[in-house]
């Protein structure tokens, strides 16, 4: 009973923040526009208004869910990585070379591998930070936001040197990849790419191991009290490791997927803030994939919403950062309301 | 002598219902050195925090120099002249000694100003340690010097703030004996110049050696107050450790078979490097109760943690049926039918954010039969959790609610349940009923027993004498790392007996005794 209660309350929570969070822009809009019941509709209604917006939305929505599921799994392990976006580069890198230089493999054959070769790629950068961590106590939040400077000047000065494609012109990218492996539209006039499928399965298999496997069990109890697994002989710190690596696995397919579904190449500085978004889409989700899931929705909904009201009216798409960074500032903090909950509140309700 | 502070009946509960004092009288004169002693839990620092206005008492009256006052927080309580020197220090580590003895109360250049007057400063901390004798360079910086300086610069701290009652909140625990003198020795220099203090300890050479009364503490309420010169370290131990007998227990006299864990010469270190456990040498037997007495925090925790596996041991061995368990992981050790109750049920022995089937699967989760394929079984997860706790009547829904939404009791008994299930050839419980309602306490003792009863070597550490003396055959008074005696529990065996042991009076008395010949 008392879970069920604490879960609504938490539900109700996440409710009001992105309510107010909603009211925010309206009044934004109230206050400025000229037009703003226009401005109004095209920012809620346009994104459902034709096929078009609502692939649209979902196209969105896949890296934030890979990169939200990416950070989801390593936030219940306790662990504070902020390393998403640099880990989404170095895997992306790796899967499109893989993608790129790789001939002669049937499709079926080539585009697993490539989804492989991203997540290794986000896995081992990740684990630079890991045993950081596990090694030398270094505090994930700093060498997870240093090594994203890492990873994308790195990759940034890869293709812009060797790995450049002769024929691009003045764009820093790689030559395409194989075109047998993009993720192809799921339907003819409809703009959703095939990503959604596997962001789908991926938060069935994030959920699955969260929650019904021992690799999860592990990973969540170290996030819990990390002195009663320690106690009860988990090695928390191989723990810790594996859980930073699945991590980065996951931000890698962030990557790939969108180089393979939306630009179908690796792109210099082609995410500009997915694996930062994801941290976002996690704390709204409460770090469950199925909350990572409707976060994600929800959060490209209104990314479309906010395009096609500065298409539909004189509102400029600025007004989705607004309600975005509200809905950071409330989310955070009710999160660390919940956490001071939990750590101090135990004693109190006894 | 004039009366300066009087507590008067002075209760404390604690919103969770823990009584913490329950009839407090303290009187202390003007220019006296009064300790106060008592066991861990008894109450002192309570009412140490509602002196200082740092906690608000239930019920009770203070007055201080015949006036009642009420004081809303320390700053009252400094501004009436009172001053705590904590048992941790409460220093800047980054500053130097002068800043940290001025701050908050810096000497300025002009009463507008916003400069600090630096000269002044110097000339002030220079006075100071002139007058008290407390030796330490004002411009070090507080993290290189020695934790007796530090402890100098929390005293003059406190006496630049003009206190003039000092309370010392366990000063010595930190200290070198040669640091103790010395502290003592500024101690004597204060009352000379008229100061009052308040030595707060739980090592009687120390009361007898400084101080001129002596209150003790037992359980929350006064004792006794006497003049030291009065009385003597026997009495004063039976006062701290004589208590009424709160356990019974129903069991037969033990049938000791073969040795189970055998512990040779173990050495240990504390968290902070400091040794803790010194030769500590022991048998326990199949089918008996070893008991651990001693004033908390003279080596129990660091003994458990070594034989569990959660500290490494310095030197020594411990076989466990011939099978040398320092050098193997946790996991490994606690496959090998070891149950370890932990003295902390909220941090180590439990996860309270996990629902109480994640917290009693710790040992079986690896288990196949509670796997289906890649999967945990859901199914036989709940199965067992179920029949755990109706076993170890576990009152709770259902076994997805929160650990941390039981009572003390119902907790406890998840973790007795997750430790007694697995079978143990060996079980160590530490405060086992630490905090637990009477029934709980109960239904736990009768447990070991059952275990005690059906083969198992039971190795119980408590810090409630009573409880060590109601389950154990045998008692292990450990002091300062070391086991000091082990006795029989025998009818004539007494508490104050074994109080004798745990404040380090049979030490002394070998030595006089090796002396004497």
């Amino acid at each position: 009973m008392k879970t069920g209660n604490a879960t609504i309350l938490e539900f109700a929570g996440i409710a009001v923040a992105v309510i107010l969070a909603l009211l925010c822009g309206f009044a934004v809009i109230l206050v400025t526009s000229d037009e703003p019941l226009n401005a109004l509709a095209s920012l809620l209604l346009g994104p459902v208004s034709n096929l078009f917006n609502i692939g649209t939305v979902l196209n969105k929505a896949v890296p934030l869910i890979f990169t939200g599921l990416a950070l989801a799994v390593v936030f219940q392990s306790g662990v504070f990585s902020m390393g998403a976006e640099g880990q989404l580069y170095a895997g992306g890198f790796l899967g499109a070379l893989a993608g790129v230089y790789i001939h002669g493999l049937t499709p079926w054959l080539h585009l697993p591998l490539v989804l492989i070769c991203a997540m290794v790629g986000g896995a081992l950068f990740a684990a630079i930070a890991g045993l950081l961590k596990t090694y030398a106590n270094a505090n994930e939040i700093v060498t997870t936001l240093m090594l994203n400077f890492v990873a994308i000047l790195t990759t940034s000065y890869f293709v812009n040197n060797m790995f450049k494609d002769p024929n691009s012109g003045g764009f820093a990218r790689m030559p395409y990849v194989n075109p047998e492996i993009l993720l192809g539209k799921l339907f003819p006039g409809f703009p959703a790419h095939a990503g959604i499928v596997l962001a789908l399965l991926a938060v069935v298999v994030v959920y699955l191991m969260l929650y019904k496997t021992n690799v999860g069990y592990e990973l969540r109890l170290v996030g819990k009290s990390s002195r009663f697994a320690h106690y009860g002989g988990i090695a928390t710190n191989r723990v810790v490791l594996t859980s930073i690596m699945i991590s980065g696995a996951f931000a890698g397919l962030a990557g790939i997927v969108e180089i393979l579904g939306v630009h179908g190449t690796y792109k210099d500085n082609f995410s500009a803030g997915l694996g930062f978004d994801g941290i976002i889409i996690a704390l709204l989700a409460r770090n469950h994939p199925i909350g990572v899931l409707i976060a994600a929705l929800f959060y490209a909904y209104i990314q479309v919403g906010a395009q096609t009201m500065q298409v539909g009216s004189d509102m400029p798409r600025e007004v989705a950062v607004i309600m975005q960074v509200m809905l950071v500032l409330l989310v955070s903090s009710q999160a660390i309301f919940v956490y001071l909950k939990q750590k101090y509140g135990q004693k109190a309700v006894k | 002598m004039s009366i300066l502070l009087q507590m008067k009946d002075i209760h404390k509960v604690y919103p969770n219902g823990t009584a913490a004092n329950r009839g407090v009288d303290l009187t202390i004169h003007e220019g006296e050195i009064h300790a106060l002693v008592g066991e861990n839990g008894a109450g002192k620092s309570t009412l140490m925090k509602i002196m200082f206005g740092l906690e608000a008492p239930t019920s009770g009256t203070i007055e201080y120099k015949g006036a009642p006052v009420t004081f809303h927080g320390p700053k009252d309580a400094i501004r009436h002249g009172m001053g705590m020197v904590h048992q941790h220090f409460m220093l800047a580590p980054s500053l130097t000694v002068s800043e940290n003895i001025v701050l908050g109360e810096e000497p300025r250049k002009g009463p507008l100003s916003l400069f600090r007057d630096r000269n002044k400063e110097s000339q002030e901390i220079e006075k100071l340690i002139q007058t008290y004798g407390l030796k330490v360079d004002p411009q070090a910086k507080v993290e290189t010097i020695p934790v007796g300086q530090k402890q100098r610069v929390e005293i003059l701290k406190v006496l630049y703030k003009g206190a003039r009652l000092l309370i010392l909140d366990e000063p010595t625990a930190v200290l070198t004996p040669q640091e103790t003198d010395e502290l003592f020795d500024s101690i004597k220099a204060l009352i000379k110049q008229g100061y009052t203090i308040i030595f707060i300890t739980h090592k009687l050479r120390e009361v007898m050696e400084i101080s001129n009364r002596v209150t003790v503490l037992k359980a929350g309420k006064t004792i006794a107050t006497l003049l030291t010169k009065d009385t003597n370290p026997e009495e004063i131990s039976r006062l701290m450790v004589g208590r009424e007998i709160l356990f019974r227990v129903d069991k037969q006299p033990s049938v000791p078979q073969d040795i189970v864990l055998s512990i040779k010469e173990l050495c240990a270190s504390d968290d902070k490097g400091a040794p803790a456990l010194c030769g500590i040498t022991l048998d326990i037997r199949a089918g008996e109760v070893v008991g651990i007495a001693g004033v908390e925090g003279n080596g129990q925790t660091e003994l458990v943690e070594t034989i569990t596996g959660l500290r490494k041991a310095i030197s020594g061995e411990i076989r466990y049926f011939n099978e040398e368990l320092i050098g193997k992981s946790i996991a490994q050790i606690r496959a090998m039918k070891i149950g370890h109750v932990p003295e902390d049920r909220q941090t180590t022995g439990s996860s309270l954010t996990s629902t109480i089937a994640e917290n009693l699967i710790l040992d079986h989760y690896r288990n196949p039969e509670f796997k289906w394929g890649p999967f945990q079984s859901k199914k036989k997860i709940k199965q067992f959790t179920k029949i755990m706790m109706d076993v170890y009547d576990v009152r709770a829904q259902n076994e997805d609610v929160m650990a941390g939404s039981l009572s003390g009791g119902n907790l406890q008994k998840v973790v007795i349940a997750r430790e007694l299930s697995k079978n143990p050839k060996l079980l160590i419980a530490s405060q086992p009923t630490r905090g637990v309602d009477i029934g709980a306490i109960e239904f736990i003792h009768r447990e070991i027993i059952k275990k005690r009863d059906g083969g198992a070597a039971v190795l119980l550490v408590s810090a409630e004498l009573s409880e060590v003396m109601a389950l154990s055959d045998r008692i292990a008074v450990v002091y300062e790392g070391e086991i000091v005696a082990v006795l029989e529990n025998s009818s004539e065996l007494t508490e104050e007996e074994i109080g004798y042991y745990m404040l380090g009076l049979g030490i002394k008395k070998q030595k006089e005794e090796v002396a004497a010949q």
